[in-house]
């Protein structure tokens, strides 16, 4: 009885991961297939799609507004996720807890209607697309900085700051010399997850992106939609998959596994 | 007890926590509130919306036929996705939560690595699996079983199982979560009492683990609720959801219309998660979720 129970559980969860990255595989395996369209198993090996993608001057253009966007939008969140954590890891519990409830919302909101909202909100204002976009990567990116540092100021010992404005720094670089090594890991591990956040964001750019000014999740999106078939996708999505993949082996390097489960 | 303090108290307080919070009010919480403002507004031709007040957008929303043939879709695949998640995700983080440390983060890590992969490349790959002359096709042609394609796409089933592989590894961490933090003495318990595995299960652990099944539930909804990339490409023209008509209806610029749909959306997403919570009373519980 025992015996059959475990061997339906490992049976549920060997399909659970099949399932989990079956996609992803036959994603990466397609794009070095030398065919015109989806065979598999693919008659051979060739870069031909990566070269169309680099060809390609709007997916080209996508690739690198994804990558510019990821950067800087990340280092916003980044810097305004520290700020949103400081101001409340040490306050009084009740008005804490509505701040934390706040900064978190983006992150369990629909995330369509928050692209819709901006989109009427820009369209009333006149606000310029590149902007726009950018503000809502800054946004949707935000509670990643803002979870992640709130962690790390848990374990923080005030005393340490204490002690050094005691010997006579000033506040400023007393955070900056005691208090910001201490809590770098969460920094950087909410920074890196909001860069990846931003990378594959869909929804909220969906309703922001316009003609010239396209991210390439939305720049595959639109591809799928009209073109089909063509397997410059595939070049184009296993590009997005290495990319993230990249950045996981950084986070690993420099702020470890464990931490990167955690946030 | 010293009186120095960090900078980020005062006087450097507001300095700290404005930007921030002016962020957050002016882009997130502001934007919403005008969208609520719209969904009562009379919609225009020329401009965002007109200028008198009305229930209509509600009223129109939730009379019309196609639109509630919508919304029961919209539920349909909702409880569907969260039964097999539910039934899929919980025997998975039973294996993940009896696992050694080590190897449970290894297994946390593969399970969150396709969670940072944009949706759309993972429609895609399932678009590659379900297709026309996909890779499901390929091979029952190719065996003789079929003489020509499936029509996977495109239906109930094929937006299921896109939605599935994209929210499972949500619930399986958080079940996994409330699971390891069960103290095993509990389990001892229960079978020097006598209790079979089956009841151990049903007294202890289901009931203990039913924070984390809860907000993995509640967590599971609202993302399949604004999950439009996926349906979009696996459920195409033909099978369209609630979140579907928002965007058709900002493309036809029916501005207060597609307000009005979004908070119908942002409704169901609060009636499910309350029920979830009336459901589980995973407050009984204490400890992590």
């Amino acid at each position: 009885m025992k015996k059959f129970g475990n061997f339906v559980l490992m049976a549920i969860t060997t399909l659970v991961f099949i399932l989990l990255l079956g996609p992803l595989v036959i994603v990466i395996v397609t794009a070095f297939s030398p065919s015109d369209s989806f065979q598999f198993p693919p008659p051979g090996f060739s870069l031909r799609w990566f070269f169309d993608f680099f060809s390609r001057d709007e997916m080209r253009s996508a690739f690198t507004l994804s990558i510019e966007l990821a950067i800087g939008s990340s280092i916003v969140a980044a810097v305004l996720g520290v700020m949103a954590a400081l101001s409340t890891a040490r306050s009084g519990k009740r008005i804490s807890g509505v701040f934390q409830s706040l900064y978190m919302a983006p992150l369990v909101f629909p995330t369509i209607i928050l692209g819709l909202s901006l989109l009427m909100c820009y369209r009333y204002v006149g606000m310029p697309v590149l902007a726009g976009l950018a503000i809502a990567h800054v946004l949707v990116g935000m509670p990643y900085c803002y979870r992640a540092t709130f962690a790390s100021l848990q374990s923080f010992d005030y005393s340490l700051d204490e002690a050094g404005q005691s010997l006579g720094a000033s506040p400023l670089k007393c955070f900056f010399l005691v208090t910001l090594p201490l809590i770098w890991p969460g920094v950087l591990s909410g920074w890196l997850f909001a860069f990846i956040v931003s990378f594959g964001e869909l929804n909220t750019a969906l309703f922001l992106t316009g003609p010239g000014v396209t991210t390439l999740p939305i720049e595959i999106f639109g591809f799928l939609q009209f073109n089909g078939g063509q397997l410059v996708v595939a070049a184009a999505s296993a590009l997005q998959i290495g990319m993230i993949l990249l950045i996981v082996l950084v986070m690993e390097r420099a702020v470890g596994l464990a931490r990167l489960v955690r946030s | 007890m010293l009186t120095a303090r960090p900078f980020y108290r005062r006087p450097f307080f507001w300095a700290v926590s404005a930007p921030p919070l002016l962020a957050t009010l002016v882009f997130f919480v502001g934007p919403l509130l005008l969208l609520f403002y719209v969904s009562f507004m009379s919609p225009s031709s020329t401009q965002l919306f007109g200028n008198h007040a009305t229930f209509d957008n509600y009223a129109q929303s939730l009379t019309d036929s196609f639109m509630l043939l919508t919304i029961r879709r919209t539920l349909g695949v909702t409880a569907a996705v969260l039964g097999v998640c539910l039934v899929l995700g919980y025997p998975v983080a039973l294996v993940v939560a009896r696992m050694t440390p080590r190897r449970r983060l290894i297994t946390m890590m593969v399970l969150l690595f396709p969670l940072m992969i944009s949706n759309v490349v993972r429609a895609y790959g399932w678009l590659e699996i379900l297709g026309h002359d996909g890779l499901i096709n390929l091979v029952l042609v190719k065996l003789g079983v079929i003489d020509f394609p499936l029509r996977i796409i495109d239906t109930f089933q094929a937006v299921v199982i896109g939605l599935l592989t994209i929210l499972l590894p949500y619930m399986i961490i958080s079940i996994a979560n409330s699971l390891t933090a069960i103290d095993r003495s509990l389990h001892e318990a229960a079978e020097s009492l006598g209790a079979n595995p089956l009841r151990t299960f049903w007294h202890v652990t289901w009931p203990l683990s039913s924070p984390g099944v809860a907000s993995g539930l509640m967590l599971v909804f609202f993302l399949t609720l604004s999950a439009y990339v996926t349906i979009a490409l696996l459920g195409g023209v033909r099978y369209k959801l609630l979140v579907s008509a928002v965007f058709d209806a900002v493309s036809t610029l029916q501005w207060p219309q597609a307000a009005a749909l979004s908070f119908i959306l942002l409704a169901l997403a609060l009636i499910a998660g309350a029920l979830i919570q009336l459901v589980l009373r995973p407050h009984r519980v204490q400890g992590r979720g």
